[in-house]
């Protein structure tokens, strides 16, 4: 590997501060979470850091508090945590169940929260060293490329999908996402931390260049919130979603009051699928209803020339999705 | 003639690994394991497009920086590499080496494939390695590109080499290899049906778990080097052919290797700029690859185009069988780029023409019983369409024009109607496989497929050295590196059995040159079989030694060797096998699933019973791989590979397996050591045509591209 | 505590030498206190610095497991560690797994049911099936799939590896 310091961070206020300082000494850095991916962009030359900021050494935010009207979970806390946490079960299916479904016990041990929300794309042009928009280029490759693998939904002018497996769960939640940098800390609803690249192709989230994603808010889930992650991988395992959908239900006697219902694997953000949220209010889950949640939330899909067959996966996989829940 | 077998006393029965203690504790050292004192680290530099001239490489400042002791490129290491592209294909054969026209050297100019090796640096430490690589510049003169091998037979095609991009024969002739026999336009003429299908195949990388490495270490005139090979000897012979060397002037040890699958029963390039580093830095050089640099500097199996054209008679007897196909060799031909499976039907009129291509893809190279998994996958897949299509089971159709033994041609023993015959029953086959394909309600579809297949268990020399001494301590040298196997402790209990000795009285030696005589190589499924009979002839030659002179005393040992080369007169040797598939097909998402795997096989007198059936399993799973997930993306506008490693070719997890049933028919039909015959290779053989056949029944859809991808069945499915 | 490249290095990218730094942590029982390049991953550390070779690298980009170890009792990825993130660690390798020359139940499950074939991912599958037992007992195929998920082995000697895991639950209720 290139030539590498390690600083580790105490506290959050510390790698901001570390990260002000490589910048201002003209040093890239990167923040490491768990660092396993990190460690690949490194040694691959996708991510040039001469300044890795460890976070295993941040006291901070590695716990999950539950209170009666909202929930805290702590960007380090480990998708190993997240998946089996106590405080997680019931109505927070979406949520373990998307942590189980990333990568390998071995990845899970160490990846944290934040990194999983913000890891770079696994489009296979920029992670082999296209010099395309998320690296800073002004093309895409894949457009009219190999595209088997990208955006059916918000592409253009970059057409990747956002790799992560908890930002669908979290949007379906309505989580707040909270926010360090040099200028203090803010928060954003998922509406303004995730961007589209017809916004700014070269980035996937809101972060400033030393700003840390440090955890998220999100109202507890009320008594009848049943919710699942489904998650279809080209492998069984160990492999960025095809296609996946979060969804989380307020059911009300054997009425749905309110959905939240979020794609992954199909769109440079995580898809809410605003028109089948709103199909499904007052409704009862039944296998018709399904099927039609499942019609209306490709009506808009807009497939490149290699991607046709995430279009009846999507459907597929928002119609099992539901069903899982109307069985339980 | 074949008699049912019982274990004999070692033989046939369940054996522990000789060395297994060594594996489960780490103790085990493998190439890159070893340290030598002064070792220094090298690393390639590999090229960045997939057809260029070279026009100037400047390594001065990589040169200075502080640790890097020498670089390398094709101006200053002009060293042919006489195994990495032969005429032919054709391996083990020094006489073609030095005939073949088309030179590969470590290093080539123009370079004509992503990772083409372009130079070699050697460091005192790897991380300056890699840092000097980046400090060489190099200008490149781009060259157009071809990726498909179909393309690359056109008129206006860029040429890979000056003489066009087909390969050339062993004898350097520019044609197709035709194999014609019968007369195929009287076959087709006495046909009530023609059927003409295309099948293409995927580039399937060999992927074994260690990355390709090398440790050289001259003394003086003489070269010891330690490397991953699945044949010592032969590394050996190339190794001195290559550097202008006596044999006995290089030295090759392999104590354990972490999978090989194919094609590195041969030196490498690796092994070449390893040495030729250590020769210009006078200290030892350890060249480690990264997996990438495995990926494309190594091999795989060559991907494959596949027209067939089958003529019937309308009670289902096949009178012709056509093939004209293409083999993607990648720039160099290292191995033969063969289509097997014609020659496993009794129709007498067959035709295959078939054109191994250059093209500016990563080498293809043997994996695997090279040419059979995917012609397997072809004419079974070919076969099994038309049974469907005259009403017939593809078991019933199979059974009617399959190779059976003539007057003409006698076998020594026959069992493929045996293996089918139990595959039915232990599978339920009748009752798991659909009358009409695809007649499952319902979104979710299961299926069921069947293959068959008979693959060479031929007799050939190698050679062995058994010693006792006054403890009646027996050792034997056989040159096995044992690549995973097990063939020292199959060797070991071969010698046992033949000596008439539990197994713990035989130490076996393997893996080095210095100690070890020839082995042909553990490839093409030979070390049981050839190895083997040189230990019985051994055996025999020390037990007469014994009877002559008594048991040896004091210090003495008595040593015997044996370099058989038996021949059968005549008689085809074979092993048998069929594969029953159940697959569960969810149509909405193209995900395949296998829910029931019966392989069957007869191969012979089975050594040990455990590590034949995960021989047999292995393959199996390696071959579902195959049929269902890899394959190498090349992006067409740039020439660049985009899925390299395990995650990109998605590779099987262990919840991706199903679990493999095996059943051998043991026979023992007199010849080889104790009538053993081949296993290695034949598990892999029948699993993508099985699995793709079962697709078909449970979609009816007939799946004509490998691998079969989701979105190749969501595909044929709207 | 470590040492930050000067200023002039640093307008070398490709030259700089590596930051160092003081590290102490516990390798199969046995504490060492070693200076690393902050650029070592913690398989480098083991592999060359305590020639601990029984940690293979099959990738060294998280995608293959062979690189396995043990760190504070959870299966990790050594090659995609920093070997100054293990500071103050437990680490345990294959090469702890035997005690006085006595092989874990684990171990000899192994060598029954002929688990290794080429042997180069057994490491790693060792490593991750003995945090398993120290969990779950007498985990049945399935969970022993689930928890081995992340170690490859190419040869595809799968059926047999999860045999002996299963076999060394049943046995013995665990991994000591």
């Amino acid at each position: 590997m290139k030539a590498l310091t390690n600083i580790n961070a105490r506290s959050f206020a510390d790698a901001v501060a570390a990260a002000s300082a490589a910048t201002a000494a003209g040093q890239a850095f990167a923040f490491s979470g768990g660092g396993t991916d990190l460690l690949q962009q490194v040694k691959d030359g996708t991510n040039t850091a001469d300044v890795i900021i460890n976070l295993r050494t941040v006291r901070e935010a590695r716990a999950v508090s539950v209170s009666t009207t909202e929930t805290l979970i702590g960007g380090l806390v480990t998708l190993t945590e997240l998946a089996g946490h106590a405080a997680l079960s019931g109505p927070w299916a979406v949520l373990r169940e998307a942590a189980a479904s990333v990568g390998t016990p071995q990845i899970r041990n160490v990846a944290t929260l934040a990194g999983n929300v913000t890891q770079r794309p696994w489009c296979w042009y920029y992670r082999n060293g296209f010099p395309c928009f998320k690296a800073g280029g002004n093309q895409c490759f894949s457009v009219h490329g190999e595209n088997q693998q990208h955006a059916i939904f918000g592409g253009g002018p970059s057409y990747i999908v956002h790799p992560s497996d908890l930002a669908p769960a979290l949007v379906a939640l309505h989580a707040t996402f909270e926010v360090t940098g040099p200028g203090g800390q803010r928060r954003l609803s998922t509406d303004d931390f995730f961007v589209l690249p017809s916004q700014n192709p070269a980035r996937e989230n809101a972060l400033g260049a030393t700003e840390l994603f440090t955890g998220v808010r999100i109202p507890t889930p009320a008594a009848g919130v049943v919710s699942t992650y489904l998650k279809i991988t080209d492998r069984e395992a160990w492999t960025h979603a095809e296609v996946s959908v979060a969804v989380v239900l307020h059911v009300d006697g054997d009425r749905i009051r309110t959905a939240g219902v979020v794609l992954g694997g199909v769109a440079p953000i995580p898809w809410r699928l605003t028109e089948v949220e709103q199909f499904l209010c007052g409704t009862v889950l039944s296998a018709a209803v399904a099927g039609q949640a499942g019609a209306l939330a490709i009506a808009n899909a807009q497939p490149l020339a290699k991607n046709g067959h995430k279009v009846p996966m999507t459907s597929a996989a928002v119609e099992r999705a539901l069903l899982r829940l109307a069985l339980a | 003639m074949s008699e049912a077998v019982q274990p004999l006393t070692t033989i046939g029965h369940v054996t522990p690994r000789v060395d297994a203690i060594a594996r489960v504790t780490g103790q085990a050292q493998y190439t890159n394991d070893i340290k030598l004192p002064g070792m220094l680290y090298a690393r390639v530099l590999r090229s960045p497009h997939p057809h260029a001239r070279i026009l100037r490489i400047d390594a001065s400042e990589a040169s200075r920086l502080p640790g890097v002791r020498a670089v390398i490129s094709h101006d200053t290491a002009h060293v042919v590499w006489g195994a990495g592209a032969v005429a032919g294909g054709r391996q083990y054969n020094d006489a073609i080496k030095k005939t073949t026209l088309q030179r590969r050297y470590i290093f080539n100019n123009p370079v004509r494939c992503v990772g083409d090796a372009v130079a070699a640096v050697a460091a005192t430490d790897r991380h300056i390695a890699e840092q000097a690589l980046a400090l060489i510049k190099v200008e490149y003169e781009l060259l157009p590109f071809v990726l498909e091998p179909e393309a690359a037979l056109a008129a206006d095609a860029p040429l890979i080499w000056p003489e066009g991009n087909l390969c050339p024969d062993v004898h350097n002739n520019f044609a197709p290899v035709v194999s014609d026999h019968g007369d195929i336009a009287a076959g087709f003429a006495a046909a009530d049906q023609v059927f003409e299908q295309r099948y293409d195949t995927g580039f399937v990388h060999n992927a074994q778990l260690e990355r390709r490495c090398a440790l050289a270490h001259w003394q003086g005139d003489t070269l010891t080097l330690y490397t991953p090979s699945q044949g010592i000897a032969n590394c050996r012979h190339d190794m001195a052919r290559d550097l202008g060397l006596e044999d006995r002037q290089v030295r090759v040890v392999c104590n354990y290797m972490g999978g090989g699958f194919g094609n590195k029963n041969q030196n490498q390039d690796a092994d070449l700029i390893t040495a030729t580093l250590a020769r210009h830095t006078n200290a030892p050089v350890m060249l480690e690859y990264s997996r990438r640099d495995d990926w494309l500097g190594m091999h795989g199996r060559w991907p494959t185009v596949q027209q067939y054209k089958v003529g019937v008679t309308n009670d289902g007897t096949v009178t012709a069988i056509q093939l004209i196909g293409y083999s993607g060799m990648g720039p160099y031909r290292k191995n033969a780029g063969g289509i097997g499976g014609l020659e496993l039907y009794a129709c007498p009129n067959r035709y295959r023409a078939l054109s191994p291509v250059y093209t500016n893809r990563t080498t293809s190279g043997n994996f695997r019983a090279p040419s059979e998994p995917h012609g397997v996958y072809g004419i079974e897949s070919m076969m099994d369409d038309i049974a469907c299509k005259l009403g017939m089971d593809p078991v019933e159709f199979t059974l009617k024009n399959m190779l059976r033994p003539t007057e003409e041609q006698p076998f020594t023993n026959y069992s493929l109607d045996a293996c089918i015959q139990l595959g039915v029953e232990k599978f339920d086959w009748q009752a798991r496989r659909k009358a009409i394909p695809g007649s499952d309600t319902g979104p979710i579809k299961r299926g069921a497929g069947f293959s068959f297949m008979m693959f060479r268990a031929a007799l050939g020399m190698s050679s062995a050295i058994v010693q006792v001494d006054a403890r009646q301590r027996y050792t034997l040298f056989v040159g096995v590196t044992d690549v995973g196997p097990g063939a020292k402790t199959t060797m070991g209990m071969i010698a046992a059995e033949a000596l008439g000795v539990p197994l713990s009285q035989v130490d076996v030696v393997s893996g080095d040159t210095d100690r070890c005589p020839y082995s042909v190589g553990e490839s093409g499924s030979r070390t049981t079989i050839m190895t083997g009979m040189a230990v019985v002839e051994a055996v025999q030659d020390l037990q007469q030694q014994i009877a002559a002179h008594g048991m040896p005393t004091g210090d003495d040992v008595l040593t015997a060797s044996a370099t058989p080369s038996p021949t059968i007169e005549g008689k085809m040797r074979q092993c048998f096998g069929a594969h029953f598939v159940e697959v569960e097909v969810d149509t909405r998402l193209g995900t395949s699933r296998i829910t029931k795997y019966v392989a069957i096989h007869e191969s012979g007198r089975i050594i040990n019973p455990q590590t034949a059936r995960d021989q047999i399993r292995g393959a199996v799973i390696q071959g579902i791989g195959q049929a269902l997930h890899e394959d190498l993306l090349y992006d067409p506008a740039s020439g660049q590979p985009l899925t390299t490693g395990y995650y990109r070719a998605r590779h099987l997890t262990h919840v991706d397996v199903p679990h493999i049933e095996v059943h051998f028919i043991e026979v023992d039909d007199g010849y080889g050591p104790f009538g053993a015959k081949t296993v290695g290779e034949s598990g892999i053989i029948l699993a993508p045509a099985a699995v793709a056949n079962a697709i078909f029944n449970a979609t009816g859809k007939r799946m004509t591209s490998l691998p079969i991808t989701r979105d190749k069945i969501l595909g044929v499915l709207r | 505590m470590h040492d930050t490249p000067d200023a002039s290095s640093s307008s070398h990218k490709g030259n700089s030498p590596s930051s160092r730094t003081a590290i102490r942590l516990t390798v199969n029982g046995v504490s060492q206190s070693i200076e690393v390049e902050d650029r070592w991953t913690l398989v480098e550390l083991l592999r060359d610095q305590l020639d601990l070779t029984g940690t293979k690298i099959g990738c060294d980009r998280s995608e293959c497991g062979a690189c396995t170890v043990l760190m504070n009792g959870q299966p990790v990825y050594a090659c995609s560690q920093l070997a100054v993130w293990a500071d103050g660690a437990d680490v345990l390798t294959v090469e702890g797994l035997a005690h006085n020359g006595r092989l874990s139940p684990l171990q000899q499950a192994f060598i029954d049911h002929n688990a290794p074939q080429c042997g180069f991912c057994t490491p790693g599958q060792l490593m991750t099936a003995t945090a398993l037992l120290n969990t779950i007992p007498r985990p049945d195929a399935a969970q022993v799939k689930q928890a081995l998920v992340g170690n490859l082995c190419r040869c595809s000697n799968y059926n047999a590896i999860v045999e002996a895991v299963v076999a060394a639950g049943a046995q013995q209720g665990g991994a000591a």
